[in-house]
């Protein structure tokens, strides 16, 4: 063989050495199509009528929490939407909360200054995550990715992850978790791209814990007592509850705390700010939760300066304090530990530690601008 | 012919290569080649990572042989009694160099917990992080990180906190951008025959109680063994500390805490000078002895409180200073190499320190005291007391920072502070483990 027949050859076997890598490539990317959507219809089931000694079941169909199309998501009887004044940032994901109380059975809030909530064994959860294919539609044709679910039982919560099929027909459970590739136009008209990560089970309690044991997180009366949309038309999520008989002892809203929600502009930018901090940190930022390591505690209600990160060090924030001395500098949002952690993306240093690989631009432009617009003296 | 000649060239780059880490005093030395395990097909690590999380109370958890690669964390929640084990720390290897999202690549809750005969490898974040357990043994793990680039590191590589009765017995912690094996804001601890090398600092114990640390080799850190109180945390300050018996040789490794050329930044051991054996940072009652604390480039002890960090010291039931040492028997070589300069706190040893410029030290103390205490630190106020055979020709040093750089004074009078005193721990129960 001559030398130039051999660099062809050499140069060939490369080619297809490379077009098979580029191949497979292509094959571990999952690339979801509308076109996979089957029309379907969720079996006719009752939510009432489950065996709890067999839960988690197989199927998310198996529990009978919604009806008629499935891609609608449209609950059963008594099972409720709600939704918390702020939420979790979760890479862009949209969600839809329901709850669901055995008959006769209802929750009693906690004189805490969160207004937490006591519910009744088997109490459940449902929260779906999905995107809209155009987030200027919300309403049009989505994709589901995950539900969650958290049931109550002997006193105890545990979450239950079901992942959806490429069919959107029915989603299974699954402890070890899943990555997807999601895709969607934004509201910008852009289109984004990203690598979706369903948490495996045990990650449920990196965030929701408190002393080690399951809380769930959204469902206070701090979170709760504002006004939603109904089927049945625009209520007080617990003045809808106890006209429903699930909430003992209500009394009227003005009694329990609230919670702004960090995108109403119309509200005081230091609520708002608070408000972020508390959903998207404080499960695990709070004396109870994970992160009461760091001395840092993010929820709504700490007033303590220090605390609350400013002129705060780290402890245990390795790269992830970035070139930073303060979890806040106040008037440098910019030199700010705070702010560094929830832009980054490195998984280490990225905050929460979990459950986002994007940067939520809008949650961190409210963050910088309440921390460029502390005053310095005021700490000094 | 070609690979001949390559194989002559790497003759020659081999002690090359050698010595230009040894005089960069920079390492990425590995225990064993993991590389050469068998991979663990993707129904043998998702098996695992089932096993934790559908472990039951007394489960003993078996991981056979193998090279893991998980994608996703490995938690332990809240159960009791758990034994976790692998095949040998050569033998059954965890890797999370493809973990994607959380902090720690183990994440180990409950009571009673024990990790053994296996190695973690290229967490993101922390290796193996346990939290909220009594009980809490490590044997025979090893935890590190593989990356030629160590800028790419994590944080700690083996990480109790919250926890009690902390045993870390024959482990191996490498290569962390913090503190290979940390202790934080725990009680009764444990940390011997273990060996802890290339880590920013070696073996940290933080804002704990009653801890002993003895029969461990930490080399080649930037820092040997720490024990630090930090201000602001819900566990406030820590006591009792011991540690003997301890090889803590060569920290000469330089400081990759942060970037080089970055200012330290808010975490304390971003300030640790590259070559220094034991440092005290607001350590309460604590006892350094019998140890061959050699060839640390800075300093052998440095007893140090938290003003020389310059960060603000208000914080409730929490003191900045270090009180009640007692350091003696211990067995000091200083070494030919230049003391640090890259940090604030070596150019203060390097540059002021009372034997002159340039010279290693072998104590140091940097002589912030408690002034509702005494006027003046010759009465030993914060009781620190040192005991050293043939104390006179050790290089000892007293700072006295309190007018700032401006001032920096310094004495070799070591007298104020030959005394004795007395540091009690308990830890005898942990033996038995």
């Amino acid at each position: 063989m001559t030398r130039f027949e051999f660099r062809i050859l050499f140069g060939v076997l490369f080619l297809g050495m490379a077009l098979s890598c580029s191949q497979k490539t292509n094959e571990e990317i999952d690339r979801w199509d509308p076109i996979a959507i089957l029309v379907a219809e969720w079996p006719e089931k009752s939510v009432d009528q489950i065996d709890f000694a067999n839960i988690p079941f197989k199927n998310l169909s198996d529990y009978g929490f919604f009806k008629g199309e499935v891609m609608a998501l449209a609950p059963s009887e008594r099972v409720l939407p709600y939704s918390p004044a702020s939420s979790l940032f979760t890479d862009y994901a949209f969600k839809s909360r329901f709850i669901w109380m055995p008959k006769g059975e209802a929750a009693t809030i906690s004189p805490d200054e969160e207004g937490t909530l006591d519910f009744p064994d088997q109490t459940i959860l449902i929260k779906n995550f999905y995107y809209p294919l155009d987030f200027a539609r919300p309403e049009g044709p989505k994709r589901i990715i995950e539900t969650r679910l958290m049931v109550k039982q002997n006193g105890a919560w545990e979450a239950y992850p079901y992942i959806w099929n490429d069919e959107q027909s029915d989603a299974s459970y699954k402890v070890v978790g899943a990555e997807k590739t999601v895709q969607w136009k934004d509201a910008a008209g852009e289109t984004q791209v990203i690598n979706y990560l369903v948490p495996n089970k045990n990650q449920c309690k990196s965030c929701h814990n408190a002393n080690e044991v399951m809380v769930p997180l959204g469902v206070k009366a701090k979170h709760l007592n504002h006004t939603i949309a109904f089927s049945e038309g625009a209520s007080n999520q617990l003045v809808k509850w106890a006209s429903e008989g699930i909430l003992n002892g209500f009394d009227h809203p003005e009694a329990y705390p609230n919670m702004v929600d960090y995108f109403d502009t119309k509200e005081p930018l230091e609520l708002r700010a608070k408000a972020y901090l508390d959903i998207n940190c404080a499960h695990c930022h709070r004396a109870e939760g994970p992160a009461s390591t760091s001395g840092l505690f993010l929820n709504y209600e700490e007033k303590e300066p220090l605390k609350l990160g400013i002129f705060k060090t780290p402890v245990a924030a390795g790269f992830g304090a970035g070139s930073f001395k303060y979890a806040i500098l106040p008037g440098k949002a910019d030199e700010s530990i705070l702010t560094y952690r929830m832009e980054t993306n490195i998984v280490g240093a990225a905050m929460p530690e979990i459950g986002r690989v994007t940067t939520h631009r809008e949650g961190l432009d409210l963050i910088k601008t309440w921390i460029n617009g502390m005053n310095v003296e005021a700490y000094n | 012919m070609k690979t001949q000649n390559f194989r002559k060239l790497y003759f020659w780059i081999l002690p090359l290569a050698f010595l230009f880490y040894a005089c960069s005093s920079s390492t990425t030395e590995i225990s064993f080649d993991s590389s050469k395990l068998r991979k663990a097909s993707q129904e043998e690590v998702e098996k695992v990572i089932e096993a934790f999380i559908l472990a039951q109370d007394g489960d003993v958890i078996e991981i056979p042989e193998g090279f893991y690669n998980f994608k996703t964390q490995l938690i332990l929640d809240n159960k009791k009694n758990i034994q976790i084990k692998g095949q040998g720390m050569d033998k059954t290897v965890f890797s999370f160099r493809e973990l994607k999202t959380g902090g720690e690549g183990v994440k180990l809750v409950g009571n009673e917990i024990l990790i053994q005969d296996l190695s973690i490898e290229d967490a993101p974040g922390d290796g193996v992080k346990s939290q909220h357990v009594d009980g809490m043994t490590f044997r025979r793990i090893n935890v590190t990180w593989t990356n030629g680039d160590k800028s790419k590191n994590g944080t700690y590589a083996i990480y109790p906190v919250q926890c009690k009765n902390v045993l870390i017995d024959e482990c191996i912690a490498s290569h962390s951008k913090d503190a290979g094996i940390y202790v934080g804001q725990s009680e009764n601890i444990i940390v011997k025959n273990s060996l802890a090398f290339g880590n920013v600092a070696g073996i940290e114990i933080e804002n704990s109680d009653n801890a002993e640390v003895y029969g461990n080799t930490a080399r080649d850190n930037a820092g040997g063994i720490l024990v630090f109180n930090l201000p602001g945390l819900p566990k406030s300050d820590g006591k009792g500390t011991k540690i003997y018996d301890n090889n803590i040789i060569a920290n000469n490794h330089v400081n990759f805490a942060t970037p080089l050329g970055e200012d330290p930044n808010g975490n304390t051991v971003t300030m640790i000078p590259p070559g220094s054996g034991i440092i005290l940072l607001a350590a309460k009652d604590v006892e350094v002895y019998n140890n061959r604390i050699h060839k640390n480039k800075t300093v052998g002890i440095a007893i140090s409180n938290y003003h020389i960090t310059g960060f603000p010291m208000d914080a409730p039931n929490w003191s900045p200073y270090s009180s009640n040492v007692f350091v003696h028997g211990n067995d000091f070589k200083r070494t030919w190499r230049f003391p640090d300069l890259t940090k604030e706190f070596g150019q203060l040893i390097s540059v002021y320190n009372a034997h002159g410029k340039g010279k290693t030290q072998d104590i140091i103390y940097d002589g912030f005291f408690d002034q509702s205490l005494a006027e003046n630190i010759l009465s030993n106020p914060m009781n620190i007391c040192v005991q050293e055979a043939g104390i006179e020709k050790l290089h000892f040093t007293l700072f006295d920072l309190w007018e700032g750089e401006a001032n920096i004074k310094a004495s070799k009078d070591y007298r104020p502070f030959v005394c004795q005193s007395e540091v009690f721990t308990d830890v005898s129960h942990l033996t038995q483990k």
